[in-house]
């Protein structure tokens, strides 16, 4: 430090750069006046004394000149091993005056010093802070002439017993507040409850704060307030048990997340350590009253409240973040949680950004892994209730199994044969219901539980998917073709929040493929085709041949009264009729589910009004054709079957009326009756033909092809496959029974359809009866005849006068049918004109094809005036 | 001093600590050579202003250029001269 050696270093520098100064004596004393001159001078002064920053300066400056990135890597390895050395004092120094050299070409970088970087190094600053030794440090030279007023008022402060807290005692406390504990000088103050240390108070006992350190301190105790609040989410969450998966997640995170938070202040300590050895040997050797000047001891130390604001200051964001977090996690839970979290993702701020997606990809795992179960294997194992689907706790046990097995189990369970009867009963029925309710029931979508970035379509893919995966495995018991496809999905890797873009396409291709199995589960073992078909063929009477043969076995039977009727006779008529027709050569699975039986019937009903066809469906096909969906079948074969009845009674009636009536009725005076009574039933058929038509041909054909279009697409899950054989029915049941769309008048229009058929039954009747009477009569006058002749037969003896009466009522009877029917008609031609449905609009100008009722109205209209 | 109780330790230390400078002096270009900068070095860590003593140096260095070009300049001043 001796003056005489610097002088001496100084001349051989002169002597070594400017070599002619040797010989020349007055360049020589110019040259190092002029040193002497710029040495004592305080460039560069002010400067940070920070070696990280240095170390970036120089950094800058190097990949200016290469860009390679090589020698900065090259300037590092030499910095730190430089930093090993024990010898040298001031490294700093050296490498400034290096740097300061290399870069003197330009004017030396007097920019006011920025710290190093926001984002703290703790390994790299706690080992080269530490390495400026202070004690060596020179005291800058201070101007000891002009005090300022900040000094004097300071000074005073001393004086009166009231000086100013030092500034590294409010630095400990504040490291103190950056970990919720409360310091010396300040202190959270405690609100009533816990969970509210709003405010800080500052004891002032001791010395004074002044306000912008006060606010400084302020600034820096949100990081601790907010640490309170995140550390004691995390503790509470650890205390207590059945905390959801993803909130495990989240705390683990938060967790290491303040294991990091932990680690700064560590370093900040160290640090503090340091400033508080270098405060203790300054006021060890300042023996006189004028007070230390912590800050500049600090800043070479590297810890003020100014720095240490700017050092938590990426903390206070993350802190924020977390508290956010734990705010959210309060009320909400599983897939709610994350999709609070992923909004935030959605942030222009990159650094929320990161932060939230680094969160999301922690937080987000235990969901994957409950989605890829369910994805995979159709297995919900959502503990926690987390996921956004969700069991119906009635209905998790019920594992769809064949009725037979159930009963068998239940009886064995029961252990008492009696008892066990009545509860295979009541299993079964229950069974029996809930095929579909077991499908649309056992697992719910919770909408709220969806996290965003899955987005609805997905959602909706993943829960069909499950869905179906779940009930192929346990409805239709092919658990083996599951595994198989759960070992091959795994090959695919695991899913996670990160790769989105994978995530859909196993979703699409999962998707696909569970659909397409159940489709083919449902088409090609359960063969769901040939039932829907048989369906159509015998309840909706497709088979003609089967139709009208059952018609003729079973018709005479149920003319009687129903409660004659016995069903092993009916069971034993169908059995005739499929043996007769072609329906024989459909599967004996088909014909071993078809049945007859009779609908409850009340007093006075005959076989007519309570005879029905059944087909009996089982687990699992009842998921599609449900119990609701066979009552509609039901319905629309009495309709239809009723329809056959009165096709096959007119057709009958037309033999008499047309053909036996020239054959064997011979009363002149009769026959323009007769023609007209031809008319009317000409009118009759021709409405049950077109009715009948329509039935078949537009509506039912017309449906079936939409069906089995849709069918022969294989696109969509069992949901769309229930639906389109629901739109199916649908749409047969509206147009066959004419549902108009008046609530509560659906019906209206059936009812007139039903009347005018039971009108065509009353004519029919009537010709006969009238049919009878003209045989009578005929014969009678055949008898006459031969009595004219000559010739006995046998007579019976009916006054005129009472037969031509009976003949007039037969015949005013058929009559009254025949324009009560053709009011009929006309009434429900009126009704079909307006319908809103466009087919049944069809049918009426079917029934009106060449205008015949209009004309007929005409007619009428003058008529009845 | 508090530091390097043994003395025998120190010199091949300091021959490294010097050689280590001198790489990082020359990564940097300052073109200084090794005695200069063991000079130098000394200098700072007697307490001499390290940016006050860069600036003595390039003020040297200019100075020093300075010089030898006014001796050209006078050399070949002189064959001008002598040419005319």
């Amino acid at each position: 430090m001796s003056a005489s050696s610097t002088t001496y270093s100084l001349e051989s520098l002169i002597h070594s750069i400017v070599p002619q100064s040797r010989s020349d004596h007055v360049l020589f004393n110019d040259l190092l006046a002029h040193s002497n001159e710029v040495l004592s001078s305080h460039i560069g002064q002010s400067r940070e004394r920070d070696i990280g920053h240095l170390a970036d300066l120089v950094k800058r400056r190097l990949s200016q000149n290469r860009p390679d990135g090589v020698s900065s890597v090259q300037f590092t390895n030499l910095l730190s091993r430089l930093l090993e050395q024990p010898v040298l004092s001031r490294k700093y120094d050296s490498v400034l005056f290096l740097h300061t050299l290399a870069s003197s070409t330009r004017t030396p970088l007097l920019v006011p010093p920025f710290l190093p970087s926001l984002a703290p190094s703790p390994p790299i600053t706690s080992k080269h802070t530490p390495a400026v030794s202070p004690i060596d440090a020179i005291p800058p030279p201070r101007s000891k002439t002009g005090r300022s007023r900040a000094e004097l008022l300071r000074e005073i402060r001393a004086r009166s017993g009231c000086p100013h807290i030092a500034e590294i005692a409010l630095l400990r406390d504040a490291l103190y507040l950056l970990q919720g504990i409360s310091g010396k000088h300040v202190r959270f103050a405690t609100g009533r409850d816990r969970g509210s240390e709003t405010s800080l108070l500052f004891s002032e006992d001791h010395g004074y704060i002044s306000t912008p350190t006060k606010q400084l301190i302020h600034k820096l105790s949100e990081v601790g307030h907010l640490y309170i609040r995140v550390d004691r989410f995390i503790r509470e969450r650890e205390a207590r048990s059945g905390i959801g998966m993803i909130e495990q997640s989240l705390c683990h995170h938060l967790q290491s997340q303040l294991t990091e938070y932990y680690r700064l202040i560590a370093v900040l300590e160290s640090q503090l350590n340091i400033a508080s050895n270098s405060q203790d040997q300054d006021t060890q050797s300042s023996t006189g009253g004028i007070p230390p000047e912590p800050d500049i001891r600090a800043e070479e130390s590297g810890l003020t409240l100014r720095r240490l604001d700017v050092w938590v200051n990426e903390w206070k964001l993350r802190m924020r973040m977390m508290s956010v977090c734990v705010e959210a996690a309060k009320d909400t839970h599983g897939g709610a949680l994350v999709n609070i979290i992923h909004s935030y993702t959605e942030n222009g701020d990159p650094f929320v950004r990161n932060f939230t997606d680094q969160l999301l990809e922690e937080v987000s795992k235990p969901f994957f892994e409950t989605l890829q179960k369910w994805l995979f294997s159709g297995e919900l194992y959502d503990p926690y209730l987390e996921f956004f689907v969700t069991v119906d706790p009635e209905l998790a046990h019920l594992q769809y199994v064949y009725p037979t097995t159930l009963a068998a189990g239940a009886g064995i369970m029961t252990g008492d044969g009696f008892g066990g009867f009545h509860v295979d009963q009541d299993d079964l029925t229950s069974e029996r219901e809930s095929g579909l309710r077991l499908w649309q029931g056992k697992y719910k979508f919770r909408q709220e539980m969806l996290p965003a970035f899955v987005g609805e379509g997905f959602g909706s893919k993943i829960f069909s998917t499950g869905k179906s995966l779940n009930f192929i495995r346990y409805s239709c018991h092919d658990t083996d073709w599951i595994a198989t496809r759960e070992k091959m999905s795994n090959t695919h890797g695991t899913l996670q929040y990160s790769d989105i873009f994978g995530l859909e396409r196993s979703i699409d291709a999962a998707y696909r493929i569970a659909s397409q199995r159940l489709f083919d589960i449902f088409f090609d073992k359960f063969r769901l085709l040939d039932h829907l078909r048989a369906l159509k063929n015998y309840l909706l009477l497709g088979h003609g041949d089967f139709a009208d043969q059952l018609m003729e076995t079973i018709g005479p039977s149920l003319s009687k009264p129903a409660n004659s009727l016995y069903r092993h006779n009916l069971t034993a008529t169908l059995e005739t009729a499929i043996r007769s027709s072609n329906a024989q050569r459909d599967p004996p699975d088909v014909l071993r589910r078809l049945d007859a039986r009779m609908l409850e019937y009340s007093q006075g009903e005959i076989g007519w009004d309570v005879f029905t066809l059944e087909y009996k469906v089982d687990a699992p096909l009842d998921t599609v054709l449900d119990p609701d969906s066979m009552v509609k079948y039901l319905k629309l074969f009495n309709h239809l079957w009723k329809m056959k009845r009165i096709e096959s009674t007119m057709t009958k009636g037309w033999a008499r009326t047309a053909g036996s009536t020239k054959a064997f009725v011979r009363i002149p005076e009769l026959e323009p009756e007769w023609h007209k009574i031809r008319l009317i039933t000409a009118e009759m058929i021709h409405f049950i033909r077109q009715m009948a038509a329509f039935c078949q041909l537009e509506v039912i054909e017309c449906s079936w092809k939409a069906l089995v279009d849709f069918i022969s697409k294989k696109e969509g899950d069992l949901d769309a496959l229930i639906g389109a054989h629901r739109a199916y029915l649908d749409r047969m049941v509206k147009k066959i029974l004419l549902i108009g769309p008046k609530v509560g008048k659906e019906e209206s229009l059936l009812n007139q359809v039903r009347e005018a058929f039971s009108l065509i039954l009353g004519f029919n009747d009537a010709t006969e009866h009238f049919y009878n009477l003209c045989m009578s009569e005929s014969s009678r006058r055949d008898s006459e005849l031969d009595q004219e002749r000559g010739i006995y037969t046998a007579t019976t003896k009916h006054p005129s006068l009472q037969r031509s009466d009976a003949l007039l009522n037969g015949l005013r009877q058929c009559k009254e049918y025949g324009t009560s029917f053709s009011e009929k008609v006309q009434v429900i031609l009126h009704a079909l004109q307006a319908h809103v449905d466009l087919d049944c609009r069809f049918l009426g100008i079917r029934i009106s094809f060449s205008d015949f009722y209009r004309a007929k109205k005409d007619s009428q209209v003058p008529s009845k005036p | 001093m508090t530091m390097a109780p043994r003395e025998a330790d120190r010199i091949p230390s300091a021959q490294q600590t010097l050689d280590i400078l001198y790489d990082i002096s020359q990564l940097l270009g300052t073109q200084l050579d090794k005695e200069t900068l063991a000079t130098c070095i000394g200098m700072i860590e007697s307490g001499v202003n390290p940016e006050a003593l860069a600036a003595v140096i390039q003020e040297l260095r200019r100075e020093g250029a300075a010089i030898a070009a006014a001796k050209t300049n006078a050399v070949e001043g002189s064959r001008l001269g002598r040419a005319a």
